[in-house]
């Protein structure tokens, strides 16, 4: 089969190394993957912030380029269900771009929920090390209700522990522009999740956002924690 | 006791009520007997034939619910789904009966005993009183530290007799 | 008097209290509470079909608003109630102080009401020489500390019982205890005495029934009781969206508002309120006036954000939200705090006093998930953030910013181009932002993955 992989502003500019995990990943499983040259942002950032005109510019980007038939597999929870449940609604005003989003948004996938749904690689006997601990970031679970598959995933390790922290699903302090914009509030909340992984005594942890896994990162520095970050393509491939 | 009941019993103490179940009168007047013992005063509202005959058999009994350590009222309802038991100021009974002394003893009859709250509000007659109040187990507050205390403006024990 | 801190200082005020330890550790025991009794009191239950239900019936109510209140008007008055109009906080304090005067009340007793927090109710009262008591221990503790409240259903979530039992050494003269047994009881005697000896009740309604002009107070505490029936004279004061149709209606509330609040399958009381004492009747309020409050509601029903107005107050976002669990009531400067009160403050104060409340949000949507009656709140949060923008209230950096990104993702190569310059100036970025915020970033790679896949 072949996908369209959508890397995201935060894989391209930051972190590469996960782009090429999970084209690692999928031609594992016998995925074809065709890179759109012209893919930039979701427009997440200006949407959240409210400058819808500016979201919209991003979007009409992506829906060009993506245009097509094949599943677009994203790894990342906030950008995927940008895509899937809110681009539609920013088109109202325009039948044809609507009509378009709905296209793409029926066609697109956060990586995990591809993994599992389309290539069973919750079966298919991948392996890692150490105690592993994850974190559910918020529009991964909320919006797009993939909340069983990454931990379908990680169970599925062998060779590995999985130890769920307390209070995973509770927002990590990311939130995009919010990190930057009330940054005190933002540390403190990020604070207590990384004592919340400490308390897990593991190795790694886990997740399926780079954005709350920069967040989360910076935490466990500050608090001089031996606890690697590792985005769960990157954990995955690994173990190829 | 049929399901209804039943259930009620199950939930009363499940919301920090004793509930007891009397088969007759002799049980119902002998079991109040026994959650009075300790009272030093009880008012009974003498409204309806039940209260009356209670209140003649109660040595302890008092004329005002200002200032007594019970009141015993026979409910105008329970309801089973929640635990709960109605008061109301209908045929002149006085609210705060139930209300200032520490110990409430609510008498309710078996035919009054309703599944859902649905089922209680439906059975509601237009003009409705001044008052309904459900009462769901004593009187509590968890304002301070989220730390539950039970018995704050309200009794801090409830005794049900389902007759 | 109690004031609110200003809500335009909104980041310095969350800063403060992030670096209050004692209050980081009270909200973090509170907030943990509060998720552990919801967990267990909606074990198992058809939730989610309640909540379309709730939903659906506060939808009902809005969109026939007035019809609604002359029906609650009609019912209420032939049930011997008096109902007033008050059209903004000024003519509802007004109203109030009247009927209290003409009836020579000095001594009033209150449960709690949000409302009557939003319209400064106390201090107007007190000026005019009337002693007003609340009697909800959260309430009746803040009042003692001269603090507004900090949370709609736990007034005194803020404090530890250290705090409140210095606070009853000091203010009432008792021996020093932290058990929170035995400062109840404190409050319990104090209060007592204050019910028996006041000329007035003021009370809240956490709903009102058109059909029947009923007013449905829910408490634990039995104050609310207290106050509807042992003064001679009740007062009522609530916002004009707070109706349900009828009594029919209210087992789907009964079965959610608690629970959602605190978990608990149903309050220890549930009074309903119909007028004044009926002919046979020996006890109650023999007159009751009900006070209608719009401040500022039909004008939000008229607007796009008026899903808002489904709200019923149980604070279960507030309860669930990882902001407020860090930074506590008081920051937000507001009646209202956590994810209503970001919305309510800002379309009842104007967006232009209250925007930077907007940015307390990360949009996770744990409120979505727990809201009774479904208001789409981070939905709500993004458009006012977009009438924010419209209004020309963002910062100027942020917008030319904005356009920049607009610019920059509409184009791959201008992209690729703003890929390098970042990187190349972000020595010279981390200097300008300043300490904190570039530094918890990685920095941008010269061999992007487009550049590795091209």
């Amino acid at each position: 089969m072949r996908v369209h992989l959508f890397s995201t502003c935060l894989v391209d500019t930051f972190f590469p190394e996960t782009g090429e995990a999970v084209v690692k990943l999928l031609r594992h499983f016998g995925a074809e993957i065709h890179y759109p040259k012209g893919q930039t942002c979701c427009g997440k950032p200006p949407d959240s912030a409210g400058y819808a005109k500016y979201a919209r510019d991003a979007a009409k980007q992506f829906l060009t380029v993506f245009e097509g038939t094949d599943p677009i597999v994203v790894p990342s929870g906030s950008c995927a269900s940008m895509i899937k449940n809110h681009y539609p609604r920013m088109f109202d005003d325009d039948p044809s771009m609507r009509e378009k989003a709905e296209q793409a948004a029926a066609r697109t996938f956060e990586l995990s929920q591809f993994l599992v749904h389309r290539l069973a690689a919750h079966e298919a006997d991948l392996s890692s090390r150490g105690k592993i601990t994850y974190h559910s970031s918020c529009q991964l679970a909320r919006e797009l209700g993939v909340k069983r598959e990454p931990l379908l995933l990680l169970e599925s390790l062998r060779g590995a522990e999985f130890v769920e922290m307390p209070n995973f699903d509770r927002c990590c302090g990311f939130g995009g522009t919010f990190m930057g914009k009330l940054p005190e509030i933002s540390m403190a909340m990020a604070d207590d999740k990384a004592e919340a992984i400490v308390a897990t005594q593991a190795d790694t942890v886990t997740g399926c956002d780079h954005g709350c896994l920069m967040n989360i990162r910076d935490a466990l520095r500050r608090r001089g924690a031996n606890v690697q970050v590792k985005h769960m393509a990157d954990l995955l491939a690994e173990g190829l | 006791m049929n399901p209804t009941i039943d259930l009620f019993m199950q939930n009363a103490p499940r919301v920090g009520a004793h509930a007891i179940f009397a088969e007759n009168r002799e049980q119902l007047a002998s079991t109040l007997l026994n959650i009075l013992a300790d009272e030093e005063s009880v008012y009974f509202p003498c409204i309806s034939d039940l209260e009356k005959t209670l209140a003649a058999g109660c040595p302890r009994r008092v004329n005002d619910y200002f200032g007594a350590t019970a009141t015993v009222e026979e409910a105008t309802a329970a309801i089973a789904e929640t635990g709960t038991i109605v008061s109301t100021s209908a045929k002149g009974r006085p609210v705060q009966a139930t209300l200032l002394p520490a110990h409430h003893v609510a008498l309710v009859s078996r035919t009054n005993v309703f599944q859902t709250v649905d089922d209680f509000f439906a059975s509601c007659m237009d003009p409705l009183p001044a008052n309904i109040t459900l009462i769901t187990g004593p009187s509590r507050t968890a304002d301070i530290e989220l730390t539950l205390t039970v018995g704050v403006h309200g009794p801090k024990r409830v005794d049900i007799i389902v007759f | 008097m109690s004031t609110l801190r200003d809500r335009m200082d909104f980041r310095q005020n969350a800063a403060d209290a992030v670096k209050d330890a004692s209050l980081r550790r009270t909200m973090r025991t509170a907030t943990d509470v509060f998720a552990t009794m919801r967990t267990r009191g909606l074990n198992s239950l058809p939730i989610d079909t309640w909540r379309d239900e709730a939903s659906a019936i506060r939808q009902t109510i809005l969109d026939d608003l007035l019809a609604y209140l002359d029906q609650f008007t009609a019912a209420a008055t032939k049930a011997g109630a008096v109902v007033h109009r008050a059209r903004d906080a000024e003519s509802a304090r007004e109203t109030i102080f009247h009927i209290l005067k003409d009836r020579g009340v000095r001594k009033i007793v209150k449960s709690k009401s949000m409302v009557t927090e939003e319209i400064e109710l106390n201090p107007y009262l007190e000026h005019r020489g009337m002693s007003v008591v609340e009697t909800d221990l959260g309430e009746y503790i803040v009042q003692l500390a001269g603090e507004p409240p900090s949370h709609i259903l736990a007034p005194a979530l803020h404090m530890n019982r250290k705090q409140v039992g210095r606070l009853f050494a000091e203010k009432l003269g008792v021996e020093y205890s932290e058990d929170p047994e035995v400062l109840t009881r404190i409050a319990r005697d104090v209060l007592r005495k204050e019910f028996l000896a006041a000329d007035a009740g003021i009370s809240g309604a956490n709903l009102a029934v058109a059909e029947t002009g009923s007013l449905v107070i829910f408490t634990n505490e039995g104050n609310g009781r207290m106050v509807t029936t042992l003064p001679k004279l009740h007062v009522a004061v609530f916002t004009i969206e707070k109706l349900i149709p009828s009594l029919r209606e209210l087992p789907t509330f009964i079965r959610l508002l608690p629970r959602s609040a605190t978990g608990q399958p149903l309050s220890s009381y549930m009074s309903v309120v119909t007028g004044t004492r009926k002919a046979e009747e020996t006890c109650g309020a023999q007159e009751l006036h009900i006070v209608l409050l719009d401040n500022g509601r039909t004008g939000i029903l008229a607007g796009e954000y008026r899903e808002i107005l489904k709200c019923i107050r149980c604070s279960a976002c507030i309860n669930v939200c990882p902001v407020y669990r860090v930074i506590g009531g008081h920051a937000y400067g507001s009646t209202y705090p956590g994810p209503m009160g970001i919305v309510l403050t800002n379309l009842l104060e104007g967006i232009d006093k209250s925007h930077p409340l907007l940015d307390a949000s990360t949009l996770c949507g744990a409120c979505v998930d727990v809201c009774p009656v479904r208001v789409p709140l981070t939905d709500l949060i993004r458009r006012l953030r977009e009438r924010r923008v419209t209004e020309g209230l963002t910062p100027m950096a942020e917008r030319a910013e904005m356009a920049a990104f607009g610019l920059v993702a509409g184009s791959p190569a201008l992209f690729d181009f703003a890929q390098r310059v970042s990187r190349l100036s972000w020595p010279l970025l981390e200097m300008l932002s300043g300490p904190g915020t570039l530094e918890r970033l990685p920095r941008p790679v010269k061999d992007t993955f487009r550049r590795r896949m091209s």
